[in-house]
């Protein structure tokens, strides 16, 4: 119990210092952008691969339903609904946090354990302004990039699944594919996104800068990011559709 | 092309693995430890999981449906969506992500420091050893953590919609059961053996891979969880076609 709270006081300053060098200058903009490049590139593919059938998915099991009802043009408004606020920043997010996240904190992992970290800072260099500021704001920037992509993704598996598979018409599902979306739900859902890119960063650069015990302690760290990360999202994801959605029922 | 070559390679894994299997002895005992571990170990966070996907379904269906003025449909949104999709590929890739990832870097750190050559100096099959009994655990155990996650995510949308969005629980109880049928928690636990066969080895494929060093290590995890969760849900749409369809 004790253990858990000094690793939670550590987190926290680790936080703060974070922040702290992330609004002060001197800035890494060209190392934050080739981070950000790098995991752009890692997560594009694994991004479209599951949101695309996902979204094949929700229009399969939501014709389903609207059969019944006779309702099959409500299809695609609510599959951009759901893709816009929940489907593409929740999945974007654990594909970001499973390639990118996981793969920034091997990098760190793998630098602190061949002692790299402490020659930075033998050298007098802020080794969390230089490795770990960059990569941090790279996730937190990829993630709303990720999710507009992975949204495209989600909306085109739906077309798939619903126009080429059930031989739905294509022009009903393009025409009110926007008659439910507003533009809240496209910023609710890129605020998402940010949130987790968020907690993401700092989850894996916490656990890559801080990775003790040879390469065991690597791969124990590339573990604990993914699951803590995502376990940490999720339930910040349903405290965040209430707020941004509003869903109080009277 | 280098793609084509690694699917080669797993195929090539795949082929090996199952002819040590089938030409050994069952491992019992380790099958029912690897259970324990990637069971029990797994399923607190499971849990957390599970509450709030049922929470949020519940919320998201009540948005969505709001505007049409079908409040109502939330049970049978949430049972649809929840029972046939999110819990199954839910809990994947938890599991992939815990689970996968751990044999992944266990496997690794072994091929690194020379364990698995030695294994096969003592004439001991290291897929039989290290990979059936994993095989077999997880076979054993995804199934039924789905089904734990599926009641615990139903009752918390229960929850949400009675004391956050107001709705009436008898309302919500008949919608979910007219949704889901019992035939569905069935298809379900096809659905998790499948990802439970796909989890388990391409994370072990990967941990005998695996390169040198702390940054072969973080690869082969790294490679592990992202390949095992998009070949679950691109299999999870081949089975809900057939399974739904």
């Amino acid at each position: 119990m004790i253990e858990r709270l000094e690793a939670l006081g550590r987190f926290g300053r680790f936080a703060a210092a974070v922040g702290v060098r992330l609004v002060t200058p001197p800035w890494e903009l060209t190392a934050a952008l080739a981070q950000l490049g790098i995991l752009f590139r890692r997560c594009l593919l694994p991004v479209l691969a599951t949101t695309t059938p996902l979204g094949m998915v929700m229009a399969l099991q939501g014709l389903a339903i609207f059969d019944l009802y006779g309702a099959q043009r409500l299809l695609s408004p609510l599959v951009s609904v759901a893709t816009f606020r929940e489907l593409s920043p929740v999945l974007a997010s654990v594909l970001v946090a499973a390639q990118g996240g996981s793969s920034f904190a091997a990098e760190l992992g793998a630098m602190r354990i061949s002692e790299e970290i402490d020659a930075t800072e033998v050298m007098a260099i802020d080794a969390l302004r230089v490795h770990v500021v960059p990569r941090f704001a790279a996730i937190v920037l990829a993630c709303p990039l990720l999710n507009f992509v992975g949204s495209l993704g989600g909306i085109v598996g739906g077309w798939i699944s619903a126009v080429l598979m059930k031989g739905e018409p294509s022009g009903i599902y393009w025409t009110n594919l926007f008659l439910l979306t507003q533009f809240s739900d496209l910023w609710g859902g890129a605020i998402k996104a940010l949130v987790f890119g968020a907690i993401i960063g700092l989850t894996a650069c916490y656990q890559g800068f801080y990775a003790t015990g040879g390469a065991p302690g690597v791969g124990r760290a590339v573990n604990d990011t993914v699951v803590l990360a995502a376990t940490t999202f999720i339930v910040a994801n349903y405290f965040l559709t209430t707020a941004l959605f509003g869903a109080i029922g009277g | 092309m280098e793609v084509l070559a690694q699917v080669g390679a797993f195929g090539q894994f795949v082929a090996r693995f199952v002819r040590s299997s089938l030409t050994h002895p069952l491992p019992v005992r380790r099958t029912m430890e690897e259970a324990y571990r990637i069971g029990v170990r797994s399923l607190p966070i499971l849990l957390i999981i599970s509450t709030f996907v049922g929470t949020n379904l519940a919320v998201q269906g009540y948005n969505a449906f709001l505007p049409l003025g079908g409040q109502s449909m939330v049970g049978m949104f949430v049972a649809l969506a929840g029972v046939r999709e999110m819990a199954p590929i839910m809990v994947a890739s938890m599991v992939a992500a815990k689970a996968g990832t751990e044999m992944a870097s266990q496997i690794a750190v072994m091929r690194i420091q020379e364990q698995i050559d030695a294994l096969q100096v003592m004439a001991i099959d290291p897929y039989w050893y290290l990979v059936t009994p994993r095989l077999l655990g997880i076979l054993l155990v995804l199934p039924a953590l789905t089904m734990i996650s599926i009641f615990v995510l139903m009752a918390a949308a229960l929850g949400v919609s009675v004391a956050q969005l107001g709705l009436s629980s008898h309302e919500f109880l008949v919608n979910a059961s007219n949704a889901a049928r019992p035939i569905d928690l069935f298809f379900c636990t096809i659905k998790a053996s499948v990802f439970a066969v796909v989890i388990c080895l391409v994370s072990c494929f990967y941990g005998f891979r695996s390169g040198a060093g702390a940054t072969g290590v973080g690869r082969a995890t790294n490679l592990a969880v992202v390949v095992s969760a998009v070949v679950c849900a691109v299999l999870n749409y081949v089975l809900s076609e057939w399974l739904f369809g």
